[in-house]
């Protein structure tokens, strides 16, 4: 009886007290709310530079070269405090995400970037599969973004907003093609590729294309493919043995190259073997060893006997981090110092994101022959730059020997 | 001919590894009725303590300058890693599956699923984003015979996974361990009524299983010697469809479907074009199915998921 | 005195659905009309998009911010509504609870979908999360009509996955946008939008298609086959699709017009839900328990396994089409990469937390999977560490994932309380 009293009681007050609670918290808040739209242009201009890299996943060794181009990168900018433009100093941070390789993860983390982190520029992702959706994303947002490695003609194209930081596969086929045909008159090739990753797929074919131009159809003796994480080559390569190739193309990564070299050797595959710029790890020797000496790729740039900048860089990061950089962590080098050229160049950065975006933009399109570490860059209007390809010998030590340098008529 | 002999011998040395990675999931498979999806990491932490032992060996032997020939170093590698990779197979037993011996049995497929998730990220934040070259522990000799190329290796890696599978067959068909293990095959409620303890055999057969995937795994960095953390999820995979393909209750049938994966992926590289491998590959293993519907060797019979 | 649990106890046993709903709606609109002022004084660089947990986790200096903000903007009018409209939303859902079931329904998905739309439009990232959620539930809850309902192990989700999305995108494509692979539009691009759910079916349909071939060798038997089945299956869709060079092989195809906002993903996951309710309720799904539990018996009761399995088969891999379809647009661009291994075990890991035979489960699963996974993502590396572990412990303390065997009734769930 007792009890039942006290709980009419207690919901004969529940009522009021709530509401008073509620007027008061509502009052409040209403108020903050008109003050703080006085004072919300207060905060502080802060430039932040987004890296979209593939942390986790398939290839994490890329994402890590990338992560510690870009931190080498920003505690350069921390020594000058800041990026000036326009007479101001203005604070850099960076927002690194794991796109995990996949995807739909670089398309989420990019929107995040640029809608929750509000960046200015983004570098990343790396390769095409993501680079491309994200792209997209980059494009459709009005954010610049600059991917340092991916070779994709998909990736800028119809994308103004969209950068990359190396040449394309249409240019790279027919080079390897010249050099193969200059170097050693061969007439028969062979390609071994994997059919499920679009980069050594692209690149396959268009080396196909611009060896069958010069030699004639039915000069590319055998063209054989398999599935990305495959580890057993032996059967494609005793085709290719077989079909009398004098030699045998291999666009892989470098983990690949290593299995593909020793089993071809152990097959009694006796002639050169030709990659591409995906060899330029420092790890392509580490897992190959001797099999790969003598071997011939074409790259971005040569780390051995390499001289100015490139060798400033080569050193730096081999003191921080323990060994040689390949190629994409050098590339995202070169990218980040074109988003910093483009940053200083843009006018003036006014706070409001978007404007920023804009200017930096047409900052970037307008950059001309910046001198980067990986060669001299202009961009075209679809936003790929024009440089050179750097043909590069493995020596009997296991360095990268600089062997020619191949540029765009 | 010549080709056809090549790919044979090609066949032989990647048809070991499914049917030995193929066996460790046939025992689990048949014995505890589980689908043990973490196998493929545990093949790739095999590969990685093999790296380990073998390294450590190779340190010990150029510190002390002991006379040891590349050979024996393998051999104690193969041993000590079996030996270290059953105890995780163990460990593995213990915490994911023991506790859900009564539970559905797709919930312990995705607590190995898990398990193996858990052990391709743990390998990559402890040992880097670095892939691995695992040592040369013996010099690649390449012989000639009619035309064919063999290696001392691949010599090597079919005569040591054979010898292992038969060791395994005559373990499960003459011990009694064997006869425990074969009779939970047969009826799983009924045996631990015999007084067959359940939590012996299933250590057991996680530690026989484990083993086998780490000399899988060192026999597989022998040939392919780059070890990374994801390095066991498609042959992991793979090796599952060979093991359900043997037949549940037949352990010889995993090994035999093991070789039969290698070999038809293998040959339609050679016959068709190498792109459409998968599509060819796993169109047979379908065709094969439709046709045998209980795998080779597996008998008739209505398994129920235990819901 | 009652003490306060009880309260709680009494406020949540007394408040129907529709006073919970307004209450996120007035959560969603204070966020909209004071969330940048109140963030700015908490200290916060912006609206913290997902409850404050990403700015939680890399800068924990905010964490006193971030939980304001939430008590603040998110509890504090939810409960407050919540409470204040227990009463006259009791009474509107009794006189709704006199009428048709959908019309209750359709009011409560309105109110609901306002609510969503609100909270979506304070930034594009939380939309982008939002939607692939909705896709996430759709294929969770295509993959428990399968794993749960009919209780097979299938592996080929990911398989019908790519048929529907490649199935879709190539008819948006051909016949709405200009596209550098198949050209100019066939109809006006106009026309797209309200064409676009047909679209989605063709990719269910196909995927459907797909789903016989499978269903044809594995149901002869009962048992573990269609586990491999499935699995060569999702091979041989990769591995076609890859070949296919007309619709780009491994390069994908990109720039699907964007057809899939909120409105149409929203509607697509709530037919998904509606239908696959209705469906493992009708006599179908019945029949189906009564195969999964034991065939034999119910061959005896005169129920046609054969054609029920292989039905359901399909009606699930229809659904995951119609997902796929929907993720190709959001996402707007597909490559059969993302339709590998790691999807399959994304798909299996959400529906197993979530739990089987139960609708909610598949739902409570997709979600908490995908927002936690974007909410750890400043964790990186251990992000994969710990939802593994979380899965795992789930699986042990609760075998058949968090809510499961369980019926979704929309009846119950609407009733006026009190």
């Amino acid at each position: 009886m007792n009890y039942s009293e006290s709980e009419t009681k207690a919901k004969k007050f529940a009522v009021p007290e709530s509401f008073i609670a509620c007027i008061v918290v509502i009052t409040l808040v209403v108020s903050l709310g008109i003050a703080a739209d006085s004072l919300a242009f207060g905060r502080r201009t802060i430039i932040r530079i987004g890296i979209n890299a593939p942390i986790t996943g398939d290839i994490p060794k890329v994402g890590e070269g990338t992560k510690y181009a870009a931190l080498m990168w920003l505690a350069d900018i921390e020594k000058n405090n800041g990026i000036e433009v326009n007479g101001k100093k203005y604070p850099v941070e960076l927002v690194i995400e794991d796109n995990e390789s996949k995807a739909e993860s670089a398309v989420k983390a990019n929107t995040k970037m640029i809608t929750e982190d509000e960046v200015l520029f983004i570098v990343g992702p790396q390769s095409s599969k993501q680079a491309v959706p994200a792209g997209d994303v980059a494009n459709n947002y009005h954010t610049p973004m600059i991917s340092p490695w991916s070779t994709n003609p998909d990736t800028t194209s119809r994308r103004p907003y969209v950068f990359r930081g190396c040449f394309l596969d249409p240019f790279q086929g027919p080079v390897l093609a010249n050099f193969i045909t200059e170097e050693f008159k061969f007439a028969k090739a062979a390609v071994l590729y994997d059919v499920s990753s679009d980069y050594p797929k692209g690149l396959a074919e268009f080396f196909k294309q611009a060896w069958e131009k010069s030699h004639g159809p039915g000069s590319l003796v055998a063209f054989e493919s398999f599935t990305t994480k495959d580890t057993d080559f032996s059967s494609q390569l005793s085709k290719i043995i077989k079909s009398g190739a004098q030699v045998l193309f291999v666009p892989q990564y470098y983990n690949e190259v290593a299995l593909i070299v020793q089993q071809a050797h152990e097959l009694g595959w006796q002639g050169p073997i030709v990659g591409s710029d995906s060899w330029g790890s420092a790890e392509t020797v580490n897992l190959c060893g001797k099999d790969c000496y003598g071997q011939f790729f074409s790259t971005h740039y040569a780390a051995a006997g390499a001289k100015g900048a490139t060798k400033a860089f080569i050193d730096r990061y081999q003191k921080e981090h323990g060994y040689v950089p390949d190629d994409v962590a050098a590339l995202t080098w070169d990218s980040l110092g074109l988003v910093r050229n483009a940053i200083e160049n843009c006018g003036r950065i006014t706070g409001r994101i978007k404007k920023d975006r804009e200017a930096v933009r047409d900052a970037m399109a307008k950059i001309k022959n910046f001198n980067g570490i990986t060669g001299n860059m202009t961009f075209t209007e679809e936003g790929d730059p024009i440089k050179c390809a750097v043909i590069v010998r493995i020596s009997d030590k296991g360095e990268y020997e600089f062997y020619k340098s191949v540029c765009p008529e | 001919m010549q080709l056809f002999l090549q790919n044979i011998v090609n066949a032989m040395q990647w048809g070991s590894f499914y049917a030995l990675i193929a066996l460790g999931y046939s025992m689990v498979y048949s014995i505890l009725m589980l689908f043990n999806f973490a196998h493929g990491d545990i093949f790739m932490v095999g590969s990685y303590i093999g790296f380990g032992v073998a390294t450590a060996l190779l340190g010990l032997t150029a510190a002390f300058n002991l006379p040891l020939p590349g050979w024996i170093i393998l051999v104690m590698t193969i041993i000590l890693a079996m030996f270290l990779t059953s105890f995780v197979g163990m460990f593995i037993e213990r915490v994911g599956y023991r506790p859900l011996r009564d539970a559905p049995r797709a919930s312990a497929a995705i607590t190995g699923l898990m398990i193996g998730i858990i052990l391709e990220t743990g390998n990559l934040a402890l040992l880097g984003a670095e892939r691995l070259s695992f040592p040369a522990l013996i010099d690649t000799v390449t012989f000639q015979v009619g035309g064919i190329y063999l290696t001392n290796k691949k010599i090597l890696i079919v005569v040591v996974s054979l010898a292992l599978m038969s060791a395994l067959h005559l373990f499960i068909q003459k011990s009694k361990y064997g006869m425990a293990m074969r009779a939970m095959s047969y009826d799983f409620q009924a045996v631990p009524l015999m007084g067959i303890s359940i939590n012996k055999i299933a250590p057991l057969t996680f530690a026989i299983g484990s083993g086998l995937a780490a000399a899988a795994g060192i026999l597989y960095s022998l040939a392919y010697p780059v070890l990374d953390p994801y390095m066991g999820v498609l042959l992991g995979w793979k090796a599952f469809v060979a093991a359900i393909l043997g037949g549940r209750g037949s352990i010889l049938g995993a090994a035999l479907a093991g070789f039969l994966l290698g070999f038809i992926e293998i040959f339609s590289v050679w016959i068709f074009p190498s792109t459409f491998r998968d599509v060819i590959a796993y169109s047979v293993i379908l065709l094969i199915l439709a046709f045998r519907p209980h795998g080779f060797f597996g008998q008739a019979h209505s398994t129920q998921l235990r819901l | 005195m009652k003490s306060p649990i009880d309260k709680i106890k009494q406020l949540f046993n007394t408040t129907p659905l529709l006073a919970w709903l307004l209450g996120w709606l007035a959560a969603a609109l204070t966020e909209y009309f004071i969330g940048d002022a109140v963030s700015y004084y908490l200290g916060l660089p912006r609206i913290p998009v997902l409850f404050g947990c990403l700015l939680a986790l890399k800068k924990p200096l905010l964490i006193p911010g971030a939980t304001g903000y939430f008590l603040l903007i998110y509890l504090l009018p939810f409960f407050l509504v919540a409470r204040l409209c227990r009463r006259p939303a009791n009474y509107l859902a009794s006189l709704l609870a006199r009428g048709p079931v959908s019309l209750a329904a359709i009011i409560h998905l309105a109110l609901f979908y306002l609510a969503l739309h609100i909270w979506a439009d304070i930034s594009d990232y939380r939309l982008l999360l939002l939607k692939l959620t909705m896709v996430a539930v759709m294929l969770t809850l295509s993959l428990n009509v399968i794993n749960g309902y009919m209780g097979e192990f299938s592996c080929s989700h990911p398989g019908f996955m790519a048929l529907g999305a490649y199935t879709a995108s190539t008819v948006t494509l051909r016949l709405f946008a200009d596209d550098k692979l198949f050209g100019a539009p066939l109809l006006s691009p106009a026309l797209g939008p309200y064409l676009f759910p047909l679209a989605l079916i063709c990719g269910g349909i196909v995927a459907a298609l797909g789903a016989v071939v499978i269903a044809i060798p594995s149901f002869r038997t009962r048992g573990d086959y269609l586990a491999i089945i499935s699995l060569a299956f999702l091979f041989i869709v990769k591995s076609l699709i890859e070949n296919l060079e007309f619709v780009g092989g491994p390069r994908g195809m990109s720039s699907q017009p964007d057809y899939a906002g909120l409105p149409m993903v929203f509607l697509g996951m709530v037919s998904c839900v509606w239908i696959i309710n209705n469906f493992v309720c009708s006599t179908m799904g019945k029949a189906l328990c009564a195969v999964r539990d034991n065939e034999t018996a119910a061959e005896a009761m005169t129920v046609n396994t054969g054609k029920t399995k292989i039905v359901t088969f399909m009606f699930g891999a229809f659904w995951a089409g119609v997902a796929g379809g929907l993720f190709a647009h959001i996402i707007r661009y597909v490559n059969p990469g993302s339709f590998g291994i790691q999807r399959l075990a994304e798909i299996l890991a959400m529906l197993y937390f979530g739990g089987l035979n139960s609708v909610t489960g598949s739902i409570i699963g997709a979600v908490s999977i995908n927002i936690l996974s974007e909410a750890l993502r400043p964790l990186e590396l251990f992000k994969w560490i710990i939802i593994p572990l979380l899965l795992i412990m789930v699986m042990l303390f609760r075998p058949t994932g968090l809510v499961s065997f369980t019926e979704f009734k929309a009846e119950k769930l609407m009733r006026p309380r009190g």
